[in-house]
């Protein structure tokens, strides 16, 4: 043999972005997918179809970076060789160098194909601002903050309506107690779930008389949105069957048309129409008086009360995971809602997010939800995959270590 | 009624000046919010051009927004401003001499309807041919219909599951009548209710109290000709030929003539209730007193002879209504029977009323609702407030 190519060394090779633990992974799933693919060329069957469909892409890509892998090995080879010939030689520099650049592009599909998506992901959305710590102050900026993610969506074409405001007592309207904004496009819960947590406001408050600045405190708390009937979802999402994970028992809820005493009937004519609702085991309280029509009422309060328990379900798998992983990730948690995630620093112009670190000093285009917003939310969306990725990773690797454990 | 504090006064001031205004009607700080922010919602809305005045310059919305909240001060009805009100899922149009839907009146009719969706599907399944549907029509009676609010909701509730439904309101003002018709045709265009309503729904006008008092003031006034009696316009509506004319009875062979749900909110209270304050300013003032307070009857009047007994001199005057409305019932054979009452006093002397007539034995009697879960679903008080009687033949009580 005059060429001989040198062994490979998949280790010198692998991408340091891509962990080998993940690559198994992929190689894993892609051998289940071409055993399915077989199985479904003899005969067709919807659930191997599905399954098949789901691990294709990741398989896709896989073959996509096993050819990148391997011409590069290739390209070497030719470039160790001797016997190359100058011209030849400079054209494998080009395509290798070519080749690397591509790489890690690859690795970085690869990787978000193998992240499991969030259940909520398809969902539209509702998203919930409180203000915290900060008296009027907070009031004003959560006012703030539902304008700025109302012309981020309106923007973006998603309708976003206001299922509910509440103003807090004072000379004027801008200051809420409490707001639901419904965003009802399919996909609006992964577009603005990055968005949960605190955010905190740094400026020289409208009522402050001195100059002093003020820190106060936004709570954001985004919610799955379940369409109205159930029976039209996946099985796991379906809240009106018994069996799913987001299932709400009626008996568990109280529902109170809130009604003073006195005379009623035809006596007289209120116009109220509360509802309050009150999930008894996690005792959730939900109310609803902005419409007329106390039926309408009643559904936006179910609709709200659906969406915080299923979130705080969801919430508590998520902390359970945490709570198994934390001995392999070293107590790397995830960012829970009570944690800062963000400042919006009106003294220099600037908002930073906490988690990704990325700072921009154009604090009105993010506060008219511009492209700053989408930018900030983009880069947290990337490190919530990052996140995701680690984690699995980890879990991974503690289950090998687990199976080790046991061979001895 | 108690006194709104001062201190709320200021705060609402601050708030919005236009907020104590409504604060003097809606009592609540929440409540008087909601109707700022309702009524700020229709002054926004552009005003129908056949109400504009070429000359007048117009008024901009702050200044009608005032304006309507001035009149709401002085207790005018917001739904009469507003120009209707939500029941159930259905938009009810509210003009002024009709009587506006009360949130109680919407729990009854909810109730009213699983009652006879239940039964008539216990009825089905006791049947020989299950798979059969009935051959008869689910017939139904509202009477005092007024805006047909309660017709119009057990249309829209009912429609999906008996594809048979014949409902009939009958009133005795005709201003209510060509309301409860636009209401029909109101909920019809918005899609609240099934295409088939228009033929399903039909509304006559009818003097529910027999025998109608002959000159009676309240009619004599504002009515130009007499309306008849309600038996009169049942009997064409059941294609009773007039062979069978007898004064008071309907004869006809029960299995024809069978009507499944009497479903009534008769004007109700006692003039004594009517200017003692139990009625609020605003009813009182500006709705129709027709649709509250039932008419006395005259004296010197014949006693009406009937045969289910004769006790209506010891009758309230502000019941008079029931008894008309359940000897129709039992003529009718009516499977249920749902009585919007003023208090839970009144249903009681309704049951009393109804026990005194036909007795106890085939019928199955509740006052509702009783449950604390009821109670607090639909915003009733445990002890004060609006009472439905329901009266069940018990032959039909679903055995459990």
């Amino acid at each position: 043999m005059l060429v001989s190519i040198p062994k490979l060394d998949l280790t010198d090779l692998v991408d340091p972005g891509l962990s080998p633990v993940l690559l198994t992974r992929a190689r894993l799933l892609a051998a289940e997918h071409e055993k399915l693919s077989g199985r479904l060329a003899d005969s067709f069957d919807a659930k191997i179809a599905k399954r098949a469909g789901e691990l294709a892409p990741s398989t896709a890509i896989l073959k996509e970076w096993d050819n990148a892998n391997e011409s590069i090995l290739e390209l070497k080879a030719l470039l160790e060789d001797p016997e190359t010939d100058a011209e030849l030689r400079s054209l494998a520099t080009e395509d290798l160098e070519s080749s690397r650049e591509a790489l890690p592009a690859l690795s970085d599909r690869l990787k978000k194909s193998l992240i499991p998506r969030h259940p909520f992901a398809d969902l539209p959305c509702l998203v919930e601002i409180r203000p915290g710590a900060g008296g009027d102050e907070a009031g004003l900026f959560a006012y703030e903050m539902m304008r700025m993610y109302m012309t981020l969506c309106s923007r973006k074409g998603l309708r976003p309506a206001i299922l509910k405001q509440d103003v807090e007592d004072g000379p004027s309207e801008d200051r809420l107690s409490e707001a639901v904004i419904e965003v009802e496009a399919e996909g609006a819960y992964d577009l603005m779930r990055t968005e949960s947590g605190v955010h905190r406001v740094q400026r020289v408050p409208a009522t402050e008389t001195k100059g002093r600045t003020h820190t106060s405190a936004v709570s954001v708390m985004v919610l799955p949105s379940f369409p109205e009937s159930g029976s039209a979802m996946d099985h796991a999402l379906n809240f009106d069957d018994p069996t799913s994970d987001y299932y709400i028992d009626p008996q568990e809820v109280r529902v109170e048309k809130m009604r003073a005493g006195g005379a009623g009937g035809q006596h007289v004519n209120k116009t109220e129409s509360a509802i309050r609702l009150t999930h008894i085991p996690t005792n959730t309280v939900v109310s609803m008086q902005d419409e007329r029509s106390q039926q309408a009422n009643r559904r936006k309060a179910w609709q709200v009360l659906r969406a915080k328990i299923a979130e705080a379900r969801q919430e508590a798998r998520e902390q359970e995971l945490v709570q198994l992983r934390r001995g392999a990730m070293g107590g790397v948690g995830k960012m829970g809602r009570g944690d800062k995630i963000r400042t919006y620093n009106y003294g220099q112009s600037r908002c930073t997010d906490h988690r990704t670190g990325i700072t921009l000093h154009n604090l009105d285009d993010v506060l008219t939800g511009g492209d700053g917003l989408e930018e900030i939310m983009e880069s947290v969306r990337t490190w919530m995959a990052d996140r995701e990725v680690e984690a699995m990773v980890a879990e991974d690797l503690a289950k090998e270590e687990g199976k080790k454990k046991l061979k001895k | 009624m108690p006194r709104i504090r001062p201190a709320t006064l200021i705060k609402a001031y601050y708030e919005s000046p236009l907020l104590p205004l409504l604060l003097k009607e809606c009592r609540t700080l929440e409540s008087a919010r909601n109707e700022l922010r309702w009524l700020r919602e229709h002054a926004l809305r552009p005003i129908p051009h056949q109400h504009q005045h070429q000359h007048q310059p117009n008024p901009t919305w702050k200044t009608r927004l005032a304006s309507l909240c001035r009149k709401r001060s002085r207790g005018y009805p917001l739904q009469y401003i507003l120009g209707d009100q939500p029941f159930g899922d259905l938009e009810i149009l509210c003009r002024p001499g009709v009587l506006i839907p009360r949130p109680d009146t919407e729990a009854y009719v909810i109730k009213a309807s699983k009652i006879i969706a239940q039964i008539i599907s216990t009825e089905q399944n006791a049947s020989p041919n299950p798979q059969k549907s009935r051959s008869t029509p689910l017939r139904i009676l509202d009477l005092c219909t007024g805006t047909g609010c309660i017709t119009l909701l057990l249309h829209a509730i009912l429609a999906p599951q008996f594809k048979n439904l014949h409902i009939m309101g009958i009133d005795i003002s005709p201003k209510a009548l060509s309301l409860a018709r636009s209401n029909l045709n109101h909920n019809l265009q918005l899609g609240l209710l099934n295409n088939r309503a228009s033929t399903d729904i039909q509304f006559h006008r009818a003097n529910v109290l027999s025998p109608p008092p002959p000159t009676n003031p309240t009619s004599d006034s504002e009515f130009d000709t007499l309306p008849p009696p309600v038996e009169t316009i049942l009997r064409e509506y059941f294609n009773v030929s007039n062979e069978a004319d007898e004064v008071d009875h309907l004869t006809l062979s029960p299995t024809k003539v069978q009507c499944d749900l009497l479903i009534s909110n008769p004007p109700y209270i006692s003039k004594k209730d009517f200017r003692n304050g139990t009625t609020s300013r605003s009813v009182r003032l500006f709705e129709p007193k027709l649709a509250l307070v039932p008419p006395s009857p005259l004296p010197n009047t014949p006693e009406p002879t009937s045969r289910y007994g004769n006790a209506s001199c010891c009758d309230q005057p502000e019941d008079i209504f029931y008894r008309s409305i359940l000897e129709l019932g039992y003529k009718l054979e009516t499977k249920v029977i749902v009585l919007e009452c003023g208090d839970l006093q009144q249903a009681d002397r309704v049951v009393d009323m109804h026990r005194s007539m036909v007795g106890d034995e085939e019928f199955s009697v509740q006052i509702w609702p009783f449950t604390v879960e009821d109670m607090e679903y639909y915003g009733f008080h445990s002890g004060q407030g609006s009472r439905c009687v329901i009266i069940q033949r018990k032959s039909l009580i679903p055995l459990e």
